[in-house]
């Protein structure tokens, strides 16, 4: 009787396993019951874990955006208030302006260094160096980004620090690096990127890894030497290694704080001050949460449309083999 | 075989499975008291939860306090909890985290900083047990400056009894000005003859040496100057009321008639004349290399900085002393004096004290352990050493500064003493957002030329503007 059975499709309507599975009491209903919901249950703990500490904050987040809250009071509903005071407000405006200036100047230095570092590791080093360097390059991302920002406000200190001390023995006057407003933004941009290219000199190493050799040979055979071999053979297999960095790297630096926070407190002025700076300000200095709130929608809305667009335009110009 | 090896396999995951769930119940059962935060001093039973700004090590600093009162009070059982933090506007948004979470303490010590941020939303007035205790207070009034007192008054109430307070004095290097040929700055010295003093001590010492050092916070910064030369970044206005303190404790008090219901600072005045010409002159000395361009952050580099003989100037207030001390500086090494005179010589002042929280479980016992925490003893415990300076007149004495210096570390109480209308840090409600506004302007205004200057005091005016907008 147990193997009159219809021929029914299927991978799950073998016999033979599915006596074992009756024998394991799979084939129960219970069984099926649980080979539905199983997957669930394990997942169960991730999903809840997300709802709780990743979709509930975002939603609690937007709809804080529409209220006025000072932790202590009772929140009241303001409608769109907070956005419109956000957009009036000169500081917000000034703090996504440097945002975005410091976004386009810090990853463009951040993948243009990672990439030519990386080219130089693979091509001209020995293993050994290699492996030195790539762990040389990657550690300062594994520092905590305030204790190196301590460290090194005391390197650009104008009166004592050690870099306008080593300028003074090549007879350069003392350089006001983060009492000024060029200045001050030059040393928040130089610390970013020295604290993050690692990471995109890694992703870099292994997407050079992953050119085939055969493709630089053919290359050479075709005549392409030097810069010609990286425009025309590197630079297109590495586009979508590029891609990645670049949506990481921009990503990163749209939510930049601890540099900026710590070596200049966002001055001279508003000259440092970013779009995080200023919501953790707006929250945790005013009490004003639902500001904040709004400039994080906000901040998020840019984020999406630029990772968007990223996205987009790659169809145009990241080629996969 | 298979039979064999499928049951060994089922088995094995169970048993892993299970021990990873009694692993998980086992680690979760262990940290409960983390999780539910009951391991928090004075959560989950009856203590009295004392928030203070520190580490661990200030916590159990206090022990020593917490013994003697147990000995007074042994009915109340007290823990105190170190919350460290960056600077007080970092310590206050971490007690309001607190708030928030439902787990305030009971009592926290609070800075001029905050003084008005708890008075407006957080902290019980203390009026009804001083009223009720005006006998047994009567000797910490009688030791404590008015000024300090009325820095906790707002709107009329007593919201927290000072413990100990800083004034902007000016250290001075000893060696340095000797080197420039000085004596001793008269009392009285003016911002003018400080100016020559700064450029005396340029001509006379090494090249990597900073006459004046000073530092971009509300503290010591640009503020001094400002009460110095009689004016603020914001209008000040006293609160009617307090009669029932100042009639009660300082009848007699020369300065009787300067007191009121607490400050007020309600509307931006970086457009006043005087805020610019007291700006202009930082800008000179920053100009003429006298001073540093002020960079924003505490004094704790400043100290080695200040010991090895590389800065000749400073103000702080009698914290110093200690820190100064233990870098290595002797006796004779540094000084002090009052800050130098402008129109006045009006300093500036930032105290401290116990709050009780309007959500304190045991309001009563709160304030016992207030009411000792002000008393001779408890200070006496707290204050072995001159890092800070204690409220009470009493203590403030050779004795406190013996092996240390300074030499003239009467300035101290003096400042409060000689100059009455002595001044607490300009701090409303809204401090945090007002002190953000002030800094970021700072370097600004005295970096570059009077254009410049004139825009970083408009932009001050509008941001200041924008921090104040909502009044409580």
């Amino acid at each position: 009787m147990s193997t009159a059975t219809s021929t029914p499709t299927g991978t799950g309507s073998d016999p033979g396993r599915r006596q074992a599975a009756h024998k394991n009491g799979h084939g129960s209903k219970l069984g099926r019951a649980q080979q539905r919901w199983l997957p669930w249950a394990f997942l169960a703990p991730t999903i809840a874990g997300m709802g709780i500490f990743t979709l509930l904050p975002i939603v609690a987040s937007i709809a804080l955006a529409f209220f006025r809250w000072d932790i202590i009071s009772a929140p009241t509903f303001v409608g769109f208030d907070n956005f419109a005071e956000v957009v009036q407000d000169p500081t917000v405006r000034v703090s996504f302006l440097n945002t975005i200036v410091f976004v386009v100047v810090a990853v463009a230095l951040q993948l243009g260094l990672a990439l030519g570092l990386a080219i130089m590791v693979q091509e001209k080093l020995p293993a050994w160096l290699r492996v030195f360097f790539r762990s040389a390059f990657f550690f300062p991302l594994i520092l905590s980004a305030a204790s190196v920002s301590i460290f090194m406000r005391y390197l650009f200190n104008e009166q004592f620090g050690v870099v306008n001390w080593m300028l003074s023995i090549v007879g350069i006057p003392a350089v006001p690096w983060l009492t000024t407003p060029g200045g001050s933004a030059a040393v928040v941009i130089l610390v970013y990127v020295w604290q993050n290219f690692g990471f995109s000199f890694l992703l870099f190493i292994g997407g050079l890894a992953s050119i085939p050799v055969e493709t630089y040979e053919a290359a050479s055979i075709d005549g392409a030497t030097g810069w010609r071999k990286h425009w025309f053979v590197t630079l297109p297999l590495l586009s979508p290694t590029t891609l990645v960095a670049s949506v990481m790297a921009i990503i990163n630096a749209l939510q930049v704080f601890d540099q900026p926070y710590v070596l200049t407190r966002g001055g001279p002025g508003d000259s440092t001050r970013t779009a995080v700076m200023v919501i953790f300000e707006s929250a945790f200095q005013r009490l004003e949460f639902g500001q904040a709130s709004a400039i994080g929608v906000i901040l998020t809305l840019i984020i999406m449309a630029i990772t968007a667009a990223q996205f987009r335009l790659s169809k145009r110009f990241v080629f996969y083999q | 075989m298979s039979g064999t090896n499928g049951a060994l396999r089922q088995f094995t995951r169970r048993s892993a499975l299970t021990a990873l769930g009694a692993g998980i119940v086992g680690v979760t059962a262990a940290s409960w008291p983390r999780l539910t935060g009951t391991d928090i001093p004075g959560r989950g039973d009856n203590s009295l939860s004392i928030a203070i700004m520190g580490t661990a090590a200030d916590a159990a600093a206090r022990q020593k306090v917490i013994d003697a009162f147990a000995k007074v009070h042994p009915e109340i059982k007290v823990k105190v909890q170190a919350i460290q933090a960056v600077d007080w506007k970092d310590f206050f948004t971490k007690i309001l985290t607190m708030v928030a979470a439902g787990t305030p303490p009971d009592v926290v010590y609070v800075a001029t900083e905050g003084a008005q941020l708890f008075a407006e939303k957080l902290a019980h007035p203390l009026d009804e047990y001083l009223r009720r205790d005006a006998a047994d207070m009567k000797e910490y009034f009688e030791d404590v400056h008015p000024s300090l007192v009325e820095a906790f008054m707002y709107k009329g109430s007593l919201f927290q009894l000072p413990i100990d307070w800083n004034a902007a004095n000016m250290y001075y290097n000893t060696a340095s000005l000797r080197s420039a040929g000085l004596e001793r700055p008269a009392d009285d010295w003016t911002h003018t003859d400080f100016r020559s003093t700064l450029a005396a001590m340029k001509k006379a010492n090494p090249k990597d040496f900073t006459p004046y050092y000073w530092t971009n916070r509300l503290f010591g910064g640009v503020v001094p100057w400002l009460y110095a030369n009689e004016t603020s970044f914001l209008k000040e206005t006293k609160s009617p009321g307090g009669e029932w303190l100042w009639d009660s404790f300082y009848a007699n008090d020369p300065s009787r008639s300067l007191r009121s219901g607490g400050y007020q600072w309600l509307e931006p005045n970086a457009d006043d004349p005087r805020v610019f010409e007291s700006f202009d002159y930082l800008r000179g000395l920053v100009k003429d290399g006298l001073g540093v361009r002020p960079e924003e952050g505490g004094g704790s580099a400043l100290i080695g900085l200040f010991a090895s003989n590389r800065i000749g100037t400073t103000p702080a207030g009698g914290y110093w002393v200690q820190g100064l001390h233990e870098a290595g500086m002797t006796e004779d090494g540094f000084d002090v004096q009052f800050f130098p005179k402008w129109r006045t010589q009006r300093h500036q002042f930032g105290t401290a004290g116990y709050a009780i929280m309007k959500t304190a479980k045991d309001k009563d016992a709160a304030w016992e352990w207030v009411k000792f925490s002000s008393s001779l003893e408890a200070m006496q415990i707290v204050f072995p050493t001159p890092n800070t300076t204690p409220a009470r007149r009493s203590m403030v004495n050779e004795q406190l500064y013996a092996g240390t210096g300074p030499r003239n570390w009467k300035v101290f109480y003096d400042t409060l003493d000689r100059f009455p209308t002595t001044g607490p840090i300009p701090a409303p409600p809204q401090q945090a957002a007002v002190e953000t506004a002030l800094m970021k302007n700072v370097s600004l205004a005295v970096s570059g030329d009077e254009r410049q200057l004139k825009d970083a005091l408009n932009s001050m005016q509008r941001d200041l503007e924008l921090a104040l907008r909502r009044q409580p």
